[in-house]
Protein backbone atom coordinates (compact mmCIF):
# COMPACT_ATOMS: atom_id res chain seq x y z
CA UNK A 1 0.00 0.00 0.00
CA UNK A 2 1.11 3.54 -1.30
CA UNK A 3 1.95 5.45 2.06
CA UNK A 4 0.60 8.79 0.24
CA UNK A 5 -2.70 6.83 -0.40
CA UNK A 6 -5.67 8.58 1.23
CA UNK A 7 -7.39 6.42 4.02
CA UNK A 8 -10.71 5.19 3.20
CA UNK A 9 -12.39 6.81 6.42
CA UNK A 10 -10.97 9.28 8.96
CA UNK A 11 -12.96 10.01 12.27
CA UNK A 12 -11.23 13.03 13.42
CA UNK A 13 -11.75 13.39 17.11
CA UNK A 14 -15.63 12.53 16.73
CA UNK A 15 -17.89 12.83 19.68
CA UNK A 16 -22.10 12.28 19.43
CA UNK A 17 -24.01 12.72 22.21
CA UNK A 18 -27.80 11.89 21.62
CA UNK A 19 -30.26 14.78 22.86
CA UNK A 20 -32.76 14.82 25.41
CA UNK A 21 -35.77 12.34 24.04
CA UNK A 22 -38.24 14.11 26.59
CA UNK A 23 -39.08 14.95 29.88
CA UNK A 24 -37.30 12.65 32.43
CA UNK A 25 -34.22 11.91 30.27
CA UNK A 26 -31.15 13.23 29.59
CA UNK A 27 -28.77 13.90 26.75
CA UNK A 28 -26.56 10.88 25.74
CA UNK A 29 -23.21 10.24 24.96
CA UNK A 30 -22.76 7.61 23.25
CA UNK A 31 -19.13 8.50 21.51
CA UNK A 32 -16.35 9.90 23.20
CA UNK A 33 -13.19 11.27 21.29
CA UNK A 34 -13.03 8.44 18.94
CA UNK A 35 -10.29 9.20 16.75
CA UNK A 36 -8.60 6.70 14.14
CA UNK A 37 -8.54 6.24 10.40
CA UNK A 38 -9.57 2.89 8.22
CA UNK A 39 -6.88 2.98 5.53
CA UNK A 40 -8.07 1.30 1.87
CA UNK A 41 -8.48 -2.04 1.44
CA UNK A 42 -8.39 -3.60 5.18
CA UNK A 43 -11.29 -5.52 6.77
CA UNK A 44 -11.53 -3.60 9.80
CA UNK A 45 -13.66 -5.19 12.75
CA UNK A 46 -15.13 -3.01 15.29
CA UNK A 47 -15.55 -4.99 18.26
CA UNK A 48 -17.68 -3.55 20.96
CA UNK A 49 -20.21 -4.72 23.74
CA UNK A 50 -23.96 -3.41 23.23
CA UNK A 51 -24.34 0.19 24.07
CA UNK A 52 -21.16 1.08 23.31
CA UNK A 53 -21.45 2.93 20.40
CA UNK A 54 -21.07 1.28 17.18
CA UNK A 55 -24.66 1.74 15.70
CA UNK A 56 -23.72 5.34 16.42
CA UNK A 57 -20.45 5.04 15.05
CA UNK A 58 -22.27 3.74 11.85
CA UNK A 59 -24.45 5.87 11.31
CA UNK A 60 -21.86 8.94 11.46
CA UNK A 61 -19.55 7.21 8.82
CA UNK A 62 -22.94 7.00 6.60
CA UNK A 63 -23.83 10.53 7.80
CA UNK A 64 -27.31 9.59 8.65
CA UNK A 65 -25.90 11.41 12.10
CA UNK A 66 -23.53 14.17 12.39
CA UNK A 67 -20.78 14.43 14.43
CA UNK A 68 -21.53 16.94 17.73
CA UNK A 69 -17.69 17.40 17.81
CA UNK A 70 -14.69 16.28 15.08
CA UNK A 71 -15.02 15.44 11.60
CA UNK A 72 -15.44 12.50 9.14
CA UNK A 73 -14.07 11.90 6.16
CA UNK A 74 -14.67 8.93 3.54
CA UNK A 75 -12.49 9.00 0.89
CA UNK A 76 -11.94 12.70 1.65
CA UNK A 77 -15.70 13.63 1.21
CA UNK A 78 -17.96 14.10 3.76
CA UNK A 79 -20.18 11.14 4.39
CA UNK A 80 -23.80 12.67 2.86
CA UNK A 81 -21.35 13.16 -0.07
CA UNK A 82 -20.19 9.70 -0.34
CA UNK A 83 -22.94 8.32 0.04
CA UNK A 84 -24.43 10.38 -3.06
CA UNK A 85 -21.36 9.10 -4.73
CA UNK A 86 -22.37 5.79 -3.80
CA UNK A 87 -19.28 5.03 -2.27
CA UNK A 88 -20.60 3.65 0.53
CA UNK A 89 -22.33 0.04 0.51
CA UNK A 90 -24.64 -1.10 3.88
CA UNK A 91 -25.92 -4.35 4.92
CA UNK A 92 -28.26 -3.24 8.22
CA UNK A 93 -28.48 -5.28 11.39
CA UNK A 94 -32.03 -5.73 10.72
CA UNK A 95 -33.53 -6.35 7.46
CA UNK A 96 -36.80 -4.73 7.51
CA UNK A 97 -37.85 -4.64 3.55
CA UNK A 98 -41.12 -5.58 3.50
CA UNK A 99 -41.28 -8.97 2.42
CA UNK A 100 -44.60 -8.36 0.95
CA UNK A 101 -43.76 -6.54 -1.54
CA UNK A 102 -44.14 -7.99 -5.01
CA UNK A 103 -40.78 -7.65 -6.33
CA UNK A 104 -38.17 -10.01 -7.86
CA UNK A 105 -34.41 -10.54 -6.54
CA UNK A 106 -33.22 -8.82 -9.68
CA UNK A 107 -35.80 -6.06 -9.00
CA UNK A 108 -34.69 -5.64 -5.48
CA UNK A 109 -30.83 -5.42 -6.58
CA UNK A 110 -31.38 -3.37 -9.23
CA UNK A 111 -33.69 -0.80 -7.05
CA UNK A 112 -30.00 0.48 -5.91
CA UNK A 113 -29.24 1.85 -9.57
CA UNK A 114 -32.13 2.01 -10.64
CA UNK A 115 -33.28 4.30 -8.24
CA UNK A 116 -30.25 6.85 -9.21
CA UNK A 117 -31.52 7.04 -12.75
CA UNK A 118 -33.47 9.70 -14.28
CA UNK A 119 -37.38 8.80 -14.59
CA UNK A 120 -37.14 8.42 -18.75
CA UNK A 121 -33.76 6.29 -18.53
CA UNK A 122 -33.32 2.92 -18.40
CA UNK A 123 -30.48 0.74 -17.39
CA UNK A 124 -27.46 0.80 -18.94
CA UNK A 125 -25.64 -2.17 -20.47
CA UNK A 126 -22.64 -0.54 -17.32
CA UNK A 127 -25.99 -1.01 -15.20
CA UNK A 128 -26.87 -4.20 -16.15
CA UNK A 129 -22.88 -5.88 -16.02
CA UNK A 130 -22.81 -4.52 -12.23
CA UNK A 131 -26.19 -5.91 -11.05
CA UNK A 132 -25.21 -9.88 -12.97
CA UNK A 133 -21.75 -9.50 -11.65
CA UNK A 134 -23.05 -8.91 -7.99
CA UNK A 135 -25.83 -11.51 -8.25
CA UNK A 136 -22.76 -14.36 -9.50
CA UNK A 137 -20.87 -13.58 -6.57
CA UNK A 138 -23.33 -13.90 -4.05
CA UNK A 139 -24.27 -17.33 -6.10
CA UNK A 140 -28.22 -16.24 -6.61
CA UNK A 141 -28.17 -16.50 -10.35
CA UNK A 142 -30.59 -19.65 -9.80
CA UNK A 143 -32.73 -17.24 -7.76
CA UNK A 144 -33.01 -14.02 -9.70
CA UNK A 145 -36.46 -14.13 -10.66
CA UNK A 146 -38.02 -15.36 -7.24
CA UNK A 147 -40.55 -12.97 -5.20
CA UNK A 148 -38.50 -11.71 -2.23
CA UNK A 149 -40.95 -13.29 0.00
CA UNK A 150 -40.15 -16.51 -1.25
CA UNK A 151 -36.85 -16.70 0.23
CA UNK A 152 -35.16 -17.82 3.29
CA UNK A 153 -33.32 -15.55 5.89
CA UNK A 154 -29.83 -16.50 4.44
CA UNK A 155 -31.65 -16.23 1.28
CA UNK A 156 -32.09 -12.70 1.60
CA UNK A 157 -29.57 -11.45 3.38
CA UNK A 158 -27.27 -12.28 0.07
CA UNK A 159 -29.68 -10.35 -1.62
CA UNK A 160 -28.98 -7.45 0.59
CA UNK A 161 -25.23 -7.33 0.06
CA UNK A 162 -25.88 -8.31 -3.61
CA UNK A 163 -27.81 -4.69 -3.69
CA UNK A 164 -25.23 -3.33 -1.48
CA UNK A 165 -22.24 -4.05 -3.79
CA UNK A 166 -24.58 -3.54 -6.98
CA UNK A 167 -23.91 0.35 -7.15
CA UNK A 168 -20.04 -0.60 -7.17
CA UNK A 169 -19.08 1.22 -3.78
CA UNK A 170 -15.88 1.28 -2.15
CA UNK A 171 -16.44 1.16 1.50
CA UNK A 172 -18.69 -1.90 2.44
CA UNK A 173 -20.19 -1.35 5.78
CA UNK A 174 -21.99 -4.50 7.61
CA UNK A 175 -23.81 -3.70 10.86
CA UNK A 176 -24.28 -6.94 12.75
CA UNK A 177 -23.95 -9.43 9.89
CA UNK A 178 -24.22 -12.32 11.93
CA UNK A 179 -26.51 -12.13 14.39
CA UNK A 180 -27.85 -15.51 15.25
CA UNK A 181 -25.68 -17.53 12.53
CA UNK A 182 -23.90 -20.53 14.03
CA UNK A 183 -20.42 -20.41 13.52
CA UNK A 184 -20.41 -22.54 10.45
CA UNK A 185 -22.83 -20.10 8.99
CA UNK A 186 -20.66 -16.98 10.28
CA UNK A 187 -17.74 -18.75 8.09
CA UNK A 188 -19.56 -18.93 5.10
CA UNK A 189 -20.51 -15.16 5.51
CA UNK A 190 -16.52 -14.53 6.38
CA UNK A 191 -15.56 -16.55 3.09
CA UNK A 192 -18.19 -14.32 0.59
CA UNK A 193 -16.97 -11.40 2.10
CA UNK A 194 -13.40 -12.63 1.81
CA UNK A 195 -14.66 -13.39 -2.23
CA UNK A 196 -16.38 -9.49 -2.55
CA UNK A 197 -12.87 -7.57 -0.70
CA UNK A 198 -10.54 -9.22 -3.14
CA UNK A 199 -13.13 -9.22 -6.27
CA UNK A 200 -14.36 -5.50 -5.51
CA UNK A 201 -11.10 -4.07 -3.94
CA UNK A 202 -13.21 -3.37 -1.06
CA UNK A 203 -12.84 -1.61 2.04
CA UNK A 204 -14.74 -3.35 4.97
CA UNK A 205 -16.05 -2.74 8.25
CA UNK A 206 -18.13 -4.66 10.12
CA UNK A 207 -19.26 -3.96 13.61
CA UNK A 208 -20.04 -6.66 16.12
CA UNK A 209 -20.27 -7.14 19.96
CA UNK A 210 -19.40 -10.84 18.70
CA UNK A 211 -16.03 -11.67 18.62
CA UNK A 212 -16.90 -14.87 16.39
CA UNK A 213 -18.32 -12.70 13.81
CA UNK A 214 -15.60 -10.24 13.66
CA UNK A 215 -13.34 -13.06 13.72
CA UNK A 216 -14.73 -14.59 10.73
CA UNK A 217 -14.79 -11.52 8.42
CA UNK A 218 -11.67 -8.91 9.46
CA UNK A 219 -8.38 -8.65 9.60
CA UNK A 220 -7.97 -5.83 11.55
CA UNK A 221 -9.88 -5.27 14.72
CA UNK A 222 -10.53 -2.01 16.76
CA UNK A 223 -12.50 -1.85 20.06
CA UNK A 224 -14.96 0.45 20.99
CA UNK A 225 -17.16 1.66 24.10
CA UNK A 226 -17.65 4.52 24.11
CA UNK A 227 -14.28 5.67 23.11
CA UNK A 228 -11.78 3.67 20.91
CA UNK A 229 -9.47 1.27 23.25
CA UNK A 230 -7.79 -0.06 20.53
CA UNK A 231 -6.90 0.08 16.65
CA UNK A 232 -4.71 -2.09 14.88
CA UNK A 233 -1.15 -2.13 14.55
CA UNK A 234 0.59 -4.63 12.58
CA UNK A 235 1.72 -5.81 15.73
CA UNK A 236 -1.58 -5.52 17.08
CA UNK A 237 -4.53 -7.35 18.29
CA UNK A 238 -5.60 -10.29 15.47
CA UNK A 239 -9.06 -11.34 15.45
CA UNK A 240 -7.34 -15.01 15.51
CA UNK A 241 -5.83 -14.28 19.42
CA UNK A 242 -9.06 -12.89 20.06
CA UNK A 243 -11.38 -15.45 19.15
CA UNK A 244 -9.24 -18.02 21.28
CA UNK A 245 -9.10 -15.17 24.37
CA UNK A 246 -12.97 -15.34 24.60
CA UNK A 247 -13.24 -18.85 23.32
CA UNK A 248 -16.42 -19.20 25.64
CA UNK A 249 -19.25 -16.63 25.82
CA UNK A 250 -18.80 -14.11 24.14
CA UNK A 251 -21.72 -11.89 24.21
CA UNK A 252 -21.69 -12.30 27.50
CA UNK A 253 -18.37 -11.53 29.13
CA UNK A 254 -17.69 -8.76 26.32
CA UNK A 255 -18.86 -6.01 28.14
CA UNK A 256 -16.63 -2.65 29.95
CA UNK A 257 -16.05 -4.04 32.73
CA UNK A 258 -14.49 -7.13 31.16
CA UNK A 259 -12.18 -4.93 28.45
CA UNK A 260 -11.64 -2.66 31.28
CA UNK A 261 -9.96 -5.55 33.62
CA UNK A 262 -7.74 -6.14 31.20
CA UNK A 263 -6.44 -2.99 30.58
CA UNK A 264 -5.62 -2.39 34.14
CA UNK A 265 -3.57 -5.50 34.40
CA UNK A 266 -1.78 -4.84 31.10
CA UNK A 267 -0.89 -0.89 31.77
CA UNK A 268 0.58 -1.97 34.79
CA UNK A 269 3.18 -3.80 32.34
CA UNK A 270 5.98 -1.79 32.62
CA UNK A 271 6.98 -3.16 29.01
CA UNK A 272 3.88 -1.02 28.02
CA UNK A 273 3.98 2.10 29.97
CA UNK A 274 5.42 3.64 27.05
CA UNK A 275 2.44 2.84 24.97
CA UNK A 276 -1.08 5.03 25.10
CA UNK A 277 -3.13 3.60 27.58
CA UNK A 278 -5.99 2.53 25.59
CA UNK A 279 -3.83 0.74 23.10
CA UNK A 280 -1.52 -0.98 25.44
CA UNK A 281 -4.89 -2.93 26.73
CA UNK A 282 -5.07 -4.90 23.54
CA UNK A 283 -1.73 -4.93 21.92
CA UNK A 284 -0.70 -6.69 25.18
CA UNK A 285 -2.95 -9.57 25.03
CA UNK A 286 -1.55 -10.06 21.03
CA UNK A 287 1.46 -9.63 22.15
CA UNK A 288 1.42 -12.55 25.19
CA UNK A 289 -1.54 -14.54 23.55
CA UNK A 290 -0.31 -17.44 25.94
CA UNK A 291 -0.63 -15.39 28.82
CA UNK A 292 -3.45 -13.32 28.43
CA UNK A 293 -5.88 -16.11 27.28
CA UNK A 294 -3.74 -19.41 27.37
CA UNK A 295 -5.37 -20.40 30.45
CA UNK A 296 -9.03 -21.34 28.71
CA UNK B 1 -76.93 11.03 -19.95
CA UNK B 2 -75.14 14.30 -21.25
CA UNK B 3 -75.09 15.09 -18.28
CA UNK B 4 -73.57 13.08 -16.10
CA UNK B 5 -70.58 12.41 -18.64
CA UNK B 6 -68.36 14.91 -16.35
CA UNK B 7 -68.91 12.92 -13.31
CA UNK B 8 -68.81 9.35 -15.00
CA UNK B 9 -65.38 10.57 -16.85
CA UNK B 10 -63.80 12.66 -13.86
CA UNK B 11 -64.46 9.18 -11.47
CA UNK B 12 -62.99 7.14 -14.17
CA UNK B 13 -59.60 8.95 -13.91
CA UNK B 14 -59.61 9.80 -10.21
CA UNK B 15 -59.77 5.75 -9.97
CA UNK B 16 -57.11 5.23 -12.20
CA UNK B 17 -55.06 7.75 -10.19
CA UNK B 18 -56.36 5.58 -6.95
CA UNK B 19 -55.42 2.25 -7.96
CA UNK B 20 -51.81 3.36 -8.77
CA UNK B 21 -51.15 5.19 -5.32
CA UNK B 22 -53.34 2.40 -3.46
CA UNK B 23 -50.22 -0.43 -4.40
CA UNK B 24 -48.04 2.33 -2.06
CA UNK B 25 -50.87 2.71 0.16
CA UNK B 26 -51.54 -0.91 1.07
CA UNK B 27 -47.88 -1.72 1.18
CA UNK B 28 -46.41 0.95 3.25
CA UNK B 29 -49.57 0.61 5.57
CA UNK B 30 -50.54 3.84 5.58
CA UNK B 31 -54.54 3.16 4.87
CA UNK B 32 -55.04 4.62 8.28
CA UNK B 33 -52.85 7.72 7.82
CA UNK B 34 -55.23 7.87 4.88
CA UNK B 35 -58.46 7.55 7.14
CA UNK B 36 -56.62 10.75 8.95
CA UNK B 37 -56.37 12.99 6.02
CA UNK B 38 -59.72 12.39 4.66
CA UNK B 39 -61.10 13.01 8.22
CA UNK B 40 -59.22 16.29 8.78
CA UNK B 41 -60.36 17.27 5.06
CA UNK B 42 -63.31 17.84 7.00
CA UNK B 43 -61.86 20.92 9.16
CA UNK B 44 -60.38 22.17 5.77
CA UNK B 45 -63.65 22.62 4.20
CA UNK B 46 -65.06 24.02 7.70
CA UNK B 47 -62.21 26.55 6.82
CA UNK B 48 -63.16 27.03 3.71
CA UNK B 49 -67.22 28.25 4.72
CA UNK B 50 -65.96 30.31 7.34
CA UNK B 51 -63.68 32.30 5.40
CA UNK B 52 -66.86 32.59 2.77
CA UNK B 53 -64.98 30.42 -0.04
CA UNK B 54 -68.31 29.19 -1.26
CA UNK B 55 -68.20 26.62 -4.00
CA UNK B 56 -70.96 27.15 -6.31
CA UNK B 57 -69.06 29.57 -8.52
CA UNK B 58 -66.05 28.54 -10.59
CA UNK B 59 -63.57 30.25 -8.72
CA UNK B 60 -65.34 29.83 -5.94
CA UNK B 61 -64.96 25.62 -6.36
CA UNK B 62 -61.09 26.21 -7.12
CA UNK B 63 -60.78 28.52 -4.05
CA UNK B 64 -62.75 25.89 -1.92
CA UNK B 65 -60.97 23.30 -3.19
CA UNK B 66 -57.38 25.42 -2.63
CA UNK B 67 -58.29 25.48 0.97
CA UNK B 68 -59.45 21.73 1.28
CA UNK B 69 -55.80 20.44 -0.39
CA UNK B 70 -53.60 22.51 2.02
CA UNK B 71 -55.67 21.97 5.08
CA UNK B 72 -55.14 18.04 4.17
CA UNK B 73 -50.94 18.28 3.11
CA UNK B 74 -50.47 20.54 6.19
CA UNK B 75 -52.62 17.52 8.61
CA UNK B 76 -50.84 14.51 6.42
CA UNK B 77 -47.20 16.06 7.18
CA UNK B 78 -48.39 17.02 10.81
CA UNK B 79 -49.59 13.18 11.15
CA UNK B 80 -45.89 12.72 9.76
CA UNK B 81 -44.18 14.90 12.09
CA UNK B 82 -45.65 13.41 14.72
CA UNK B 83 -45.37 10.04 14.07
CA UNK B 84 -41.21 10.71 14.13
CA UNK B 85 -41.35 11.72 17.24
CA UNK B 86 -43.68 9.63 18.46
CA UNK B 87 -41.02 7.11 17.44
CA UNK B 88 -42.95 5.92 14.63
CA UNK B 89 -46.41 5.69 16.78
CA UNK B 90 -48.72 6.73 14.13
CA UNK B 91 -52.00 5.95 15.45
CA UNK B 92 -51.12 8.51 18.00
CA UNK B 93 -50.62 10.61 15.30
CA UNK B 94 -53.66 9.81 13.07
CA UNK B 95 -55.65 9.79 16.78
CA UNK B 96 -54.66 13.44 17.46
CA UNK B 97 -54.97 14.51 13.90
CA UNK B 98 -58.35 13.12 12.89
CA UNK B 99 -60.22 14.12 16.01
CA UNK B 100 -58.75 17.63 16.41
CA UNK B 101 -59.72 18.46 12.62
CA UNK B 102 -63.02 16.71 12.87
CA UNK B 103 -64.12 18.83 15.44
CA UNK B 104 -62.52 22.25 14.15
CA UNK B 105 -64.75 20.99 10.88
CA UNK B 106 -67.65 21.10 12.77
CA UNK B 107 -67.45 23.83 15.36
CA UNK B 108 -66.84 26.28 12.47
CA UNK B 109 -69.67 24.60 10.50
CA UNK B 110 -71.79 25.71 13.28
CA UNK B 111 -70.49 29.14 13.58
CA UNK B 112 -70.97 29.91 9.75
CA UNK B 113 -74.72 28.51 10.45
CA UNK B 114 -75.23 30.60 13.11
CA UNK B 115 -73.76 33.65 10.88
CA UNK B 116 -75.55 32.75 8.47
CA UNK B 117 -79.26 32.70 10.58
CA UNK B 118 -77.67 36.19 11.51
CA UNK B 119 -77.46 37.64 8.33
CA UNK B 120 -80.67 37.27 6.53
CA UNK B 121 -83.46 35.68 8.95
CA UNK B 122 -85.68 35.91 6.04
CA UNK B 123 -84.02 32.59 4.40
CA UNK B 124 -82.74 30.82 7.41
CA UNK B 125 -84.86 27.97 6.92
CA UNK B 126 -83.79 27.60 3.59
CA UNK B 127 -79.64 28.03 4.99
CA UNK B 128 -80.09 25.15 7.44
CA UNK B 129 -80.91 23.18 4.61
CA UNK B 130 -78.27 24.40 2.54
CA UNK B 131 -75.81 23.48 5.33
CA UNK B 132 -77.06 20.04 6.63
CA UNK B 133 -77.20 19.32 2.40
CA UNK B 134 -73.16 20.76 2.29
CA UNK B 135 -72.39 18.53 5.73
CA UNK B 136 -74.02 14.88 3.90
CA UNK B 137 -72.03 16.08 0.59
CA UNK B 138 -68.73 16.30 2.30
CA UNK B 139 -69.42 13.44 4.22
CA UNK B 140 -70.66 10.76 1.90
CA UNK B 141 -69.84 12.70 -1.41
CA UNK B 142 -71.76 13.71 -4.55
CA UNK B 143 -70.70 12.92 -7.70
CA UNK B 144 -73.72 14.05 -9.30
CA UNK B 145 -73.15 17.26 -8.54
CA UNK B 146 -69.76 17.57 -10.66
CA UNK B 147 -70.33 19.84 -14.00
CA UNK B 148 -67.65 20.55 -16.00
CA UNK B 149 -65.88 22.80 -14.46
CA UNK B 150 -65.07 20.36 -11.40
CA UNK B 151 -64.65 17.40 -13.49
CA UNK B 152 -61.72 19.12 -15.40
CA UNK B 153 -59.95 20.36 -12.37
CA UNK B 154 -60.50 16.49 -10.73
CA UNK B 155 -58.98 14.95 -14.16
CA UNK B 156 -56.14 17.73 -14.76
CA UNK B 157 -55.07 17.27 -10.80
CA UNK B 158 -55.28 13.39 -10.88
CA UNK B 159 -53.17 13.46 -14.34
CA UNK B 160 -50.72 15.56 -12.45
CA UNK B 161 -50.35 13.22 -9.46
CA UNK B 162 -50.07 10.03 -11.72
CA UNK B 163 -47.18 11.94 -13.20
CA UNK B 164 -45.47 12.89 -10.54
CA UNK B 165 -46.43 9.45 -8.85
CA UNK B 166 -44.38 8.08 -12.23
CA UNK B 167 -41.46 10.13 -12.00
CA UNK B 168 -40.30 9.23 -8.54
CA UNK B 169 -41.41 5.21 -8.98
CA UNK B 170 -38.60 3.90 -8.79
CA UNK B 171 -37.21 6.42 -5.92
CA UNK B 172 -40.95 5.55 -4.09
CA UNK B 173 -40.50 2.00 -4.53
CA UNK B 174 -37.25 1.61 -2.91
CA UNK B 175 -38.42 3.91 -0.38
CA UNK B 176 -42.01 1.82 0.65
CA UNK B 177 -39.90 -1.26 0.18
CA UNK B 178 -36.99 -0.52 2.47
CA UNK B 179 -37.18 3.04 4.01
CA UNK B 180 -34.78 2.18 6.94
CA UNK B 181 -31.54 2.33 4.40
CA UNK B 182 -32.49 4.42 1.83
CA UNK B 183 -30.90 7.30 3.30
CA UNK B 184 -27.62 5.02 3.63
CA UNK B 185 -27.80 4.88 -0.37
CA UNK B 186 -27.92 8.88 -0.96
CA UNK B 187 -31.80 9.20 -0.88
CA UNK B 188 -33.63 11.18 1.46
CA UNK B 189 -36.39 9.62 3.30
CA UNK B 190 -37.67 12.32 5.24
CA UNK B 191 -38.19 13.94 1.44
CA UNK B 192 -39.31 10.92 0.51
CA UNK B 193 -42.26 10.25 3.33
CA UNK B 194 -43.44 14.12 2.60
CA UNK B 195 -43.71 13.90 -1.11
CA UNK B 196 -45.78 10.84 -1.03
CA UNK B 197 -47.74 11.50 1.58
CA UNK B 198 -49.06 15.31 -0.01
CA UNK B 199 -49.66 12.89 -3.11
CA UNK B 200 -52.01 11.05 -1.07
CA UNK B 201 -53.86 14.12 0.90
CA UNK B 202 -54.71 15.35 -2.53
CA UNK B 203 -55.61 12.20 -4.02
CA UNK B 204 -58.01 12.20 -1.05
CA UNK B 205 -59.54 15.40 -1.44
CA UNK B 206 -60.03 13.95 -5.34
CA UNK B 207 -61.96 10.80 -4.39
CA UNK B 208 -63.86 13.03 -1.59
CA UNK B 209 -65.67 13.71 -4.30
CA UNK B 210 -67.23 10.62 -5.61
CA UNK B 211 -66.87 8.95 -1.94
CA UNK B 212 -67.00 11.88 0.81
CA UNK B 213 -64.87 12.21 3.94
CA UNK B 214 -66.03 9.07 5.18
CA UNK B 215 -65.34 6.37 2.27
CA UNK B 216 -62.86 8.53 -0.05
CA UNK B 217 -59.47 6.67 2.07
CA UNK B 218 -61.17 3.30 1.00
CA UNK B 219 -60.65 4.15 -2.68
CA UNK B 220 -57.07 4.37 -1.97
CA UNK B 221 -57.12 0.99 -0.19
CA UNK B 222 -59.06 -1.32 -1.83
CA UNK B 223 -57.76 -1.88 -5.25
CA UNK B 224 -54.18 -2.46 -4.02
CA UNK B 225 -55.16 -5.07 -1.31
CA UNK B 226 -56.84 -6.85 -4.50
CA UNK B 227 -54.39 -6.86 -6.66
CA UNK B 228 -51.84 -8.11 -3.65
CA UNK B 229 -54.17 -11.09 -3.61
CA UNK B 230 -53.31 -11.93 -6.73
CA UNK B 231 -50.33 -11.27 -8.00
CA UNK B 232 -46.47 -11.02 -6.51
CA UNK B 233 -45.11 -9.43 -9.47
CA UNK B 234 -44.72 -5.74 -9.42
CA UNK B 235 -45.77 -4.58 -13.21
CA UNK B 236 -49.12 -7.15 -13.01
CA UNK B 237 -49.76 -5.90 -9.49
CA UNK B 238 -50.33 -1.67 -10.32
CA UNK B 239 -51.97 -3.02 -13.54
CA UNK B 240 -54.34 -5.21 -11.64
CA UNK B 241 -54.64 -2.40 -9.05
CA UNK B 242 -55.94 0.22 -11.72
CA UNK B 243 -57.86 -2.15 -13.19
CA UNK B 244 -59.97 -3.70 -10.31
CA UNK B 245 -60.05 0.51 -9.51
CA UNK B 246 -61.47 1.66 -12.62
CA UNK B 247 -63.84 -1.76 -13.12
CA UNK B 248 -65.09 -1.36 -9.87
CA UNK B 249 -65.49 2.92 -10.41
CA UNK B 250 -67.37 1.96 -13.47
CA UNK B 251 -69.55 -1.24 -12.40
CA UNK B 252 -70.30 0.65 -9.33
CA UNK B 253 -71.76 3.69 -10.98
CA UNK B 254 -73.99 1.57 -13.22
CA UNK B 255 -75.96 -0.24 -10.12
CA UNK B 256 -75.85 3.23 -8.45
CA UNK B 257 -77.87 5.07 -11.70
CA UNK B 258 -80.11 1.81 -12.47
CA UNK B 259 -81.07 1.35 -8.86
CA UNK B 260 -81.28 4.71 -7.59
CA UNK B 261 -78.46 4.39 -4.97
CA UNK B 262 -75.80 7.10 -4.15
CA UNK B 263 -73.04 6.59 -6.03
CA UNK B 264 -69.93 6.72 -3.98
CA UNK B 265 -71.06 3.94 -1.55
CA UNK B 266 -72.02 2.15 -4.84
CA UNK B 267 -68.55 1.92 -5.93
CA UNK B 268 -66.69 1.13 -2.59
CA UNK B 269 -69.06 -1.21 -2.23
CA UNK B 270 -68.78 -2.64 -5.71
CA UNK B 271 -64.73 -2.55 -4.79
CA UNK B 272 -65.21 -4.35 -1.87
CA UNK B 273 -66.55 -7.46 -3.30
CA UNK B 274 -63.97 -7.34 -5.90
CA UNK B 275 -61.58 -7.44 -2.83
CA UNK B 276 -63.52 -10.32 -1.29
CA UNK B 277 -63.25 -11.97 -4.95
CA UNK B 278 -59.72 -11.65 -5.09
CA UNK B 279 -59.42 -13.14 -1.82
CA UNK B 280 -61.19 -15.76 -2.41
CA UNK B 281 -59.09 -16.66 -5.55
CA UNK B 282 -55.92 -16.10 -3.56
CA UNK B 283 -57.28 -19.06 -0.65
CA UNK B 284 -58.15 -21.79 -3.20
CA UNK B 285 -54.95 -20.53 -5.09
CA UNK B 286 -52.54 -21.43 -2.08
CA UNK B 287 -54.99 -24.94 -1.01
CA UNK B 288 -54.69 -26.10 -4.41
Amino acid sequence: MPPAEQPAVEIDHVSYTYPSAGIGTTANLAINDVHFSIPQHTKLGILGPNGGGKSTLIKLILGILKPTAGTIRVFGHTPAQARRKGLIGYLPQRIEADRDWPISVHQTIALIRSSRLKPWQKLSTEDHAAIDHAIKLVELTDLIDRPIGSLSGGQLQRVMIARAIAGNPKLLVLDEPTVGVDIAGQQRFGKLIDTLHKELDLTVVVVSHDMRAIAAVADRVACLSRTLHFHDTPEGLTPAVLAQVFAHDVAGVFGDIHIDAHLADDCDDPDHAHQHQHDCGCSSQSDQPNNSGGGA
Amino acid sequence: MNQLAPAIIAALVISIMGGALSIFVVLKRLAFIGQGISHAAFGGVGIALILGVNGASTPGAIGQLSIVVAFSILAALWIAALSRSHKGRTDTAIGVVLSASMALGFVLFTIAESRHDHDDHGHAAHGHEDEHHIIEEILFGNILNTDWTKASIAIAVSIALLALTWLLRRKLIFWAFDEPVIDAYGHNSNRLTNIFLSTLAIAIVMSMQIAGVVLAAAMLVLPGAAALNITAKLKPAFISAILIATVGAALGMLIGFQADLPIGPAIVLTQSIMYLITLIIKTIAIRS
